[in-house]
């Protein structure tokens, strides 16, 4: 440990760090605009540049090493006069176009620029033309007018994919940005790109135009398209309906957790996020032709545990089916397993989910679903949906989801499902297969309800929701702790549930690895 | 058809890799050698360079495209580099280079159409003592006027 001094605050830290580092430790930020956690210190856009006591110059705060009895100063006269110089020149040849830019509004040139900015360049000379629309990747657009050279995409590329599309050609004045012979950038995770720019020379064209940053709202959530689990934040504009559904999502990002995806999410998770607006189910659906009512949630559960009363208690344990799925959440398979393998003694549990599908060697898993983990560890054999499960002997069917379709052929599922008197299906979309079922009942997707999953490594991460389900949808837990209450075995103990959070306690105390996990 | 280097090359290839820890630092020299055996840099011979270094060809594009001496494009048999800096440029660099271009008959940047003559603009060659002056090939030039212009591109075969 070293004792350093940053604006007159004492400091200690550990010997090795940089200035920027330690000043962050003591909440001060320096401004940088090249450096970046996830790469070596590059030091080529000078706006950390700081005032160490005893040095003749300034000292760059992103690559210098603290030093024992080292004074710092980040906000002296000599530092803001260099800020404003170092602005000067980054915007030398910058286009002032901040109207027409998407990086407007979180871009840290502006911040800076507005906090340090000259406000009139001394700069008479007009400013170069470039290239302003460049495609460069699937979905990427470099503005070389407005690149300052920072090389964060270029050293992403070359340390985190190791696919090198990008390089910086030619030098000085006409140094630029560029892929290689036409070579786009096309790699799973190249919507990072545009989320590393500093400024607004990488824009994404998922995004580019549709909206301005600041009429976003942001919500933390986690990616449930693989069994990776990464830290995403969604930004949306509430009150802003999309296909029906209250909050529009204009884009995920990824945001920064060591133990799972560093800084980064690949391009499926960035770009996959239709699936919260589209074709959402917000009604419960009924098939059925004797119930002439629209009915709610409360006549729907009470209609169920009519049907499983019906059946004497022989026949309850072998001739209802569930099918799940393991995109609900550790809570919801808790109670489910409480209420349908303890309390009801049902075996016929199947899983029916999005098929496996291929990997890579950074984030992205083969497992295309986001709780597989935790459905083995909270005890779930977990055999797989077949037309075989679904026998003559079947008279309650409730499952979970829409990947039946995925598992079993149309044909196949048509036949088996004529047979059964009651079947109910929870499902957060339309889909051909719900008119298959009685009763459809709509239900919220991870961002729009709380939980815990459990990543591939066994990493459980909890989640809260970010906006409202759309129309009459409900959170599956809610569903189950209701039916868990009405059921009547341990009545009181699912009254307990009123949040995830409850819920969470409880599987802690009954389930040993989610004991230990935490 | 792609560039090969003879076997004769390739051993000054692995003996100048051998001089440095990294591979990848051999990069400069090998560009010099590259543009010695084929006279110019082309695509081809980036992809070349960068299988024997174990790099993409981007990296070596990136060098190449710095490097204003490493030239991308053929020239001519005899390349004329007329210093446009200050010292020259006092003692009438100028008008030598609308003179070499009238000459010529080509615009610095260009090469003659029989392909002997490429004309460039360079900043200091370092020889002001002898300014104005210019680089034929390897060979400076000092001193020039009109008339030592045409003595010495008369004298070129």
């Amino acid at each position: 440990m070293v004792k350093i001094h940053i604006d007159k605050k004492p400091i200690d830290v550990e010997e090795g760090t940089t200035v920027l580092k330690a000043a962050e430790t003591a909440g001060i930020s320096i401004p940088h605009l090249c450096y970046h956690d996830a790469f070596p210190p590059e030091g080529s856009c000078r706006m950390c540049l700081v005032e160490i006591e005893g040095l003749p110059k300034l000292e760059l705060a992103c690559s210098t090493q603290v030093r024992d009895g080292m004074k710092v100063f980040t906000k002296s006269e000599k530092v803001v006069e260099a800020r404003k110089g170092v602005l000067e020149f980054l915007l030398a040849e910058h286009p002032l176009d901040c109207p027409i830019c998407d990086k407007a509004g979180d871009c840290k040139l502006q911040d800076y620029y507005d906090e340090y900015g000259l406000f009139e360049s001394q700069f008479r000379e007009s400013k170069e033309k470039r290239e302003k629309k460049d495609k460069i990747g699937k979905s990427l657009i470099h503005d070389e007018e407005r690149c300052i050279l920072c090389r964060r995409c270029v050293r992403f590329l070359r340390e985190i994919t190791e696919t090198q599309e990008l390089g910086v050609f030619e030098r000085g004045i006409h140094s630029r940005v560029n892929i290689y012979d036409l070579t786009p950038v096309d790699n799973n995770y190249s919507g990072n790109l545009a989320q590393i720019c500093p400024v607004g020379a990488i824009t994404d064209e998922d995004f580019r135009f549709k909206t301005r940053s600041w009429f976003l709202k942001k919500g933390e959530s986690i990616c449930p398209l693989c069994s990776r689990g990464c830290s995403i934040t969604i930004e949306y504009h509430p009150g802003f309906s999309h296909f029906g559904v209250p909050s529009r999502v204009y884009r995920i990002q990824s945001r920064e957790n060591q133990e799972v995806n560093g800084f980064w999410i690949c391009d499926m998770g960035r770009y996959g996020y239709s699936y919260l607006s589209e074709n959402r189910l917000d009604k419960i659906v009924i098939n059925n032709k004797e119930w002439n009512i629209q009915p709610t949630w409360e006549d729907v559960s009470y209609f169920i545990n009519q049907q499983l009363k019906k059946l004497d208690e022989g026949k309850k344990t072998s001739q209802t089916v569930l099918i799940l799925n393991t995109w609900l959440s550790n809570e919801e398979l808790f109670l489910i397993h409480k209420i349908f393998k303890n309390d009801q003694n049902l075996e016929r549990i199947f899983f029916a989910d999005r098929p496996q599908a291929e990997k890579d060697d950074f984030l992205l898993t083969a497992e295309r679903t986001p709780n597989k983990k935790g459905a083995l560890e909270m005890g779930f054999d977990m055999k797989p949906a077949n037309p075989g499960a679904l026998s003559d002997k079947t008279d309650l069917l409730l499952a979970f989801g829409s990947f039946l379709a995925e598992q079993i052929s149309a044909a196949d599922l048509k036949k088996a499902l004529e047979k059964i008197e009651t079947k109910v299906l929870f499902t957060s979309h339309e889909n051909e297969l719900n008119s298959l079922f009685d009763i459809v009942l709509p239900t919220a997707l991870i961002p729009e309800k709380g939980g815990s999953l459990t990543n591939i490594d066994g990493k459980i991460q909890k989640f809260s929701p970010v906006f409202e389900p759309p129309g009459d949808s409900l959170p599956e837990w809610m569903m189950l702790a209701d039916l868990g209450r009405k059921f009547g075995i341990n009545s009181s103990f699912y009254g307990e549930f009123k949040t995830p959070e409850t819920i969470a306690k409880e599987i802690e105390n009954e389930v040993p690895f989610f004991r230990e996990q935490k | 058809m792609s560039p090969e280097f003879s076997g004769k090359v390739r051993k000054e290839i692995d003996r100048i890799i051998a001089r440095y820890p990294q591979k990848e630092a051999a990069i400069l020299p090998l560009l010099h050698l590259t543009q010695q055996e084929f006279g110019f840099i082309s695509p081809e011979s980036e992809k070349l360079v960068a299988g024997i270094l174990g790099i993409k060809p981007i990296q070596v594009r990136e060098v190449v495209t710095f490097y204003t001496m490493l030239n991308r494009e053929p020239i001519g048999k005899y390349h004329i580099q007329v210093c446009s800096n200050l010292s020259c440029s006092l003692l009438g660099a100028e008008k030598l280079t609308d003179y070499l271009k009238e000459k010529l008959s080509i615009e610095p940047g260009q090469t003659s159409e029989d392909k002997k003559f490429t004309l460039s603009l360079v900043e200091c060659i370092g020889a002001c003592e002898q300014a104005p002056c210019m680089m034929i090939n390897f060979d400076y030039h000092g001193n020039l006027d009109k008339k030592k212009i045409d003595k010495i591109l008369d004298g070129l075969e």
